[in-house]
């Protein structure tokens, strides 16, 4: 139905789609899998004609049926272009929150469909959205038509846009990531609720992602692309069973999943008692009966501040070299909780007692923690100066600090000409390692990493798991690991916490909690993980 | 509603303030009124004796009192300087109902002028891809902001007053009078305000769209199919705004003020020139209630604002 035709797309010269090559068949769910800059969201905005005008068509072309949407050296006929848009191809973006218009009510934006290729009366419009609405699933069709976009939650949102870009029934919907900004049960039930419309409505799918597991359970036939380039393409099974391409294989291998668990089980009883421990040790990280607020409210003159509470009664312990899991969904206070323990928030009542100095904590965005006007060198060493500052005991001379960010550098896996650079030169795997080692350069001995790989593409976030593990096990750190990907605290876990609305509903050991879960809500992470 | 209470109280608090500073401010100032009425020839009776009519003989709290309550029942005090006769004094709320209506045609008709021309032209700007006009627009709304609005005044006096002849400089016809001479005379002075302010409205508009255009619900819209045009005026320009309904609150708020120099310029009987005057004469009952209403004008209005951008995105009246 969909043909791309040697496609090549350049911005200002430089080309970002190189010669691809696919077809979607009426009704197929098509996967383009690939990491961040392989060119796979490019490839859908110029199908959608939605790129910006920087953008040029250096080669190929895109054929709708049989006729011609877009050829390299002529310009887009942008009459015919948009009596495609909507009607016989529609997109859902990955950001539910910014993808719809803050200040029009969603009902209003999905009627817009119908307004603008139907000739229906305003009454018929707003029928058919509402039908609509509850095909999706929006309970209370009605009040959602009436809100705005702040008021939903972001998979009532990514229901909207859903129902919007079908109302039409078009031929073909693309979905660019269309569950990576969400929660992994609302991620289910919206895969599932593609599935189903695409069934339902016979349309032909093009499902972007960075995710493998998600292609897996959703497409039909796989696009694996890196660089710009396709990389391999082929039925799912023949995809995942027998990969080509040396690529295929390390994306697969990548992916973070429950065959690769944490590897040295340093605290199984046996070791334990080989070191001659007893177990008796104190831990390094106590948390009793902790409550975690939250201030609301404007600071006027008129309304006094009220406290919300964001985590309840919270207790637990962390012992020396051990890495606990704290898994959950976003909201459910995760980072509330760990800003707590290191005295971010004052908000708080119970108890913290921590055996460590200066513990230390890496966030989830490389891109935006670290200073963009200092070098990478500078950076290491500001927690050695801080702590300097902070204590004379531990003050080092300007020679010994240079020494140990080198030091740091080789640690972390990279070259010593890096120590010169600047953030924004860096990768953002390589920018993680830097947060890795600025937190680990003060020798901490307690470290809260915050979806430290979150942002990372899965290539990379298998690397910096594992230098995690490997320093976490070589300084013998005891580490709070935050994540809402399950897999993820599998890989790195010996104890896992999880965490709901608040409350610590289940604990265990990684093992014993994966393997026989106790409440409900674990059971469905697991499932939907 | 709860809302536009603690706005009302906000206002009344700030109204207090300002009238304890303003009346302070003229304690302190150097300058003896009855000095400045009589002259320096006065006898010490004849002082004495007006220091006595105008209550200045008494404590200043006392005095403070008596006019915050003289104001609060509507008696906002006579002026030092006007007389109605020569035995009765001006009151100054008389004073500032002769004037105020000038000022407050001027404001609106110059306030729809800016209005009426800054949004298209802004919209029309953010939409410009062609260089030409673009470079055009920069250029004139450069200049247009750069320029003084009173040597704007004085250009447009010469050029349309005295070259032209399409009004006699320095005149001014009440609406009752002479309808179409009142917008003629006020609509150069009306011009002389919105030029300036139109060039910084729709650069404003501009840039703040062309930041909007960036967001992801324009592609969205786009994905639609809407046209462009459909894409700025349903989608963008609500949002763009935001940041320019601040900045129109601002203009609005200056424009009713007052325009002091420009109806200086233009002679125009305005309350500008009427807080001028009494500040050089130091006729402090009608500066004072000049500067009561000048405070009450710019709270009111930013409370409008504020109330607008609730209307206009519901993501704030809902934190």
């Amino acid at each position: 139905m969909v043909r791309i035709e040697n496609l090549s797309v350049a911005f200002d010269g430089t080309e970002v789609v190189k010669n691809v090559s696919f077809q979607i068949a009426d009704g197929e769910i098509l996967g383009v899998v690939g990491e961040s800059g392989s060119g796979k969201s490019v490839t859908a905005l110029t199908l959608m004609g939605l790129l910006s005008d920087a953008a040029e068509l250096t080669g190929g072309q895109i054929r709708y049926d049989d006729t011609v949407l877009a050829e390299a050296g002529k310009k887009r006929d942008r009459e015919l272009l948009r009596s495609f848009l909507g009607s016989k191809m529609s997109m859902v973006f990955q950001e539910p929150m910014t993808s719809l218009n803050p200040t029009v009510k969603v009902g209003k934006q999905a009627e817009e469909m119908l307004r603008l290729h139907t000739t229906l009366p305003p009454k018929e419009r707003m029928t058919r959205v509402l039908e609509m609405f509850a095909l999706v699933g929006l309970q209370d069709a009605q009040k959602v038509y009436g809100s705005y976009p702040h008021q939903l939650s972001g998979g009532m949102r990514q229901r909207v846009m859903i129902a919007m870009a079908v109302i039409l029934r078009p031929g073909l919907l693309i979905a660019d990531e269309p569950t990576t900004a969400l929660d992994v049960t609302v991620q289910n039930q919206i895969i599932a609720l593609l599935k189903e419309i695409s069934i339902k409505q016979k349309n032909a799918m093009l499902f972007i992602t960075h995710d493998l597991n998600l292609a897996k359970r959703l497409c039909h036939r796989i696009v694996v692309m890196k660089d710009g380039r396709v990389v391999e393409q082929g039925e799912t099974e023949q995809i995942f069973q027998c990969p080509k391409e040396e690529y295929t294989k390390k994306l697969i291998w990548s992916v973070p999943s429950r065959v690769k668990k944490k590897e040295t089980a340093v605290f199984s009883e046996a070791k334990r008692q080989q070191d001659g421990e007893t177990g008796q040790e104190a831990p390094v990280l106590e948390v009793r009966h902790l409550d975690v607020f939250y201030r609301e409210g404007s600071n006027s003159l008129f309304s006094g501040h009220k406290k919300r509470c964001v985590v309840e009664d919270a207790s637990f312990e962390i012992k020396k070299g051990e890495v606990l899991g704290l898994v959950g969904e976003s909201g459910c206070g995760k980072s509330s909780l760990s800003k707590a323990i290191l005295g971010m928030n004052k908000e708080v009542k119970g108890e913290i007692l921590h055996r460590t100095e200066r513990p230390q904590m890496i966030f989830q965005d490389p891109y935006s923690s670290l200073n963009p006007s200092k070098t990478i060198g500078w950076l290491l060493q500001e927690p050695l100066r801080a702590a300097g500052r902070l204590d004379k005991k531990v003050q080092m001379s300007a020679e010994d600090r240079r020494a140990a960010a080198y030091e740091m550098l080789k640690k972390i896996g990279l070259k010593e000409s890096y120590f010169d650079r600047k953030p924004a030169e860096l990768s953002g795997g390589q920018r993680q390692r830097v947060s890795i080692g600025q937190a680990l350069i003060t020798h901490p001995g307690f470290l809260i990493a915050d979806e430290p790989v979150s942002a990372l593409d899965v290539t990379i976030q298998a690397q910096i798991m594992e230098l995690l593990q490997s320093l976490q096990e070589e300084m013998k750190l005891s580490c709070l690991f935050i994540s809402h990907d399950i897999n993820v605290i599998y890989r790195m876990s010996d104890r896992v916490l999880v965490m709901k609305e608040g409350r610590i509903i289940e604990s265990g050991g990684t093992e014993e909690v994966f393997r026989q879960p106790k409440e409900a809500y674990t059971k469905l992470l697991l499932e939907c993980g | 509603m709860k809302y536009i209470g603690k706005k009302v109280i906000t206002l009344i608090m700030t109204l207090f303030l300002v009238s304890v500073a303003a009346f302070i401010a003229f304690q302190v100032i150097p300058g003896d009124v009855v000095t400045s009425i009589l002259g320096t020839e006065a006898t010490p009776e004849r002082e004495a004796q007006l220091r006595e009519e105008l209550g200045l003989d008494r404590p200043a709290p006392e005095r403070y009192l008596n006019w915050v309550s003289g104001v609060l029942s509507g008696d906002l005090g006579v002026s030092y300087r006007y007389s109605k006769s020569m035995n009765e004094m001006m009151p100054v709320a008389e004073l500032i109902a002769d004037k105020l209506p000038v000022t407050l045609y001027l404001a609106a008709y110059s306030l729809i002028l800016i209005i009426v021309i800054s949004i298209p032209l802004g919209v029309f700007w953010a939409r410009c891809k062609n260089p030409a006009p673009n470079v055009l627009l920069n250029i004139l709304s450069q200049g247009a902001m750069a320029v003084p609005s009173f040597f704007l005044g004085i250009l447009i006096t010469y050029l349309f007053g005295i070259v032209f002849h399409c009004f006699t400089p320095g005149g001014y016809v009440s609406y009752r009078d002479d309808l179409s001479g009142f917008f003629g005379y006020l609509l150069f002075p009306a011009i002389s305000i919105a030029i300036p302010k139109i060039a910084m409205t729709a650069r404003f508009l501009r840039n703040s769209m062309l930041l909007e255009l960036s967001s992801d619900y324009v592609r969205t819209a786009r994905s639609k199919g809407c046209t462009n045009r459909r894409v700025m005026y349903r989608h963008v320009l609500r949002n763009a705004f935001m940041p320019v309904i601040t900045f129109l609150g601002m203009i609005i708020a200056e424009t009713i003020a007052g325009s002091i120099v420009i109806e200086q310029v233009f002679g125009l009987p305005g309350v500008g020139r009427l807080l001028i005057s009494s500040i050089s004469t130091r006729d402090f009952p009608v500066v004072e209630i000049l500067v009561l209403y000048i405070t009450a004008v710019v709270i009111v209005v930013y409370c409008l604002v504020d109330i607008l951008y609730r209307m206009i995105d519901p993501r704030i009246s809902d934190k």
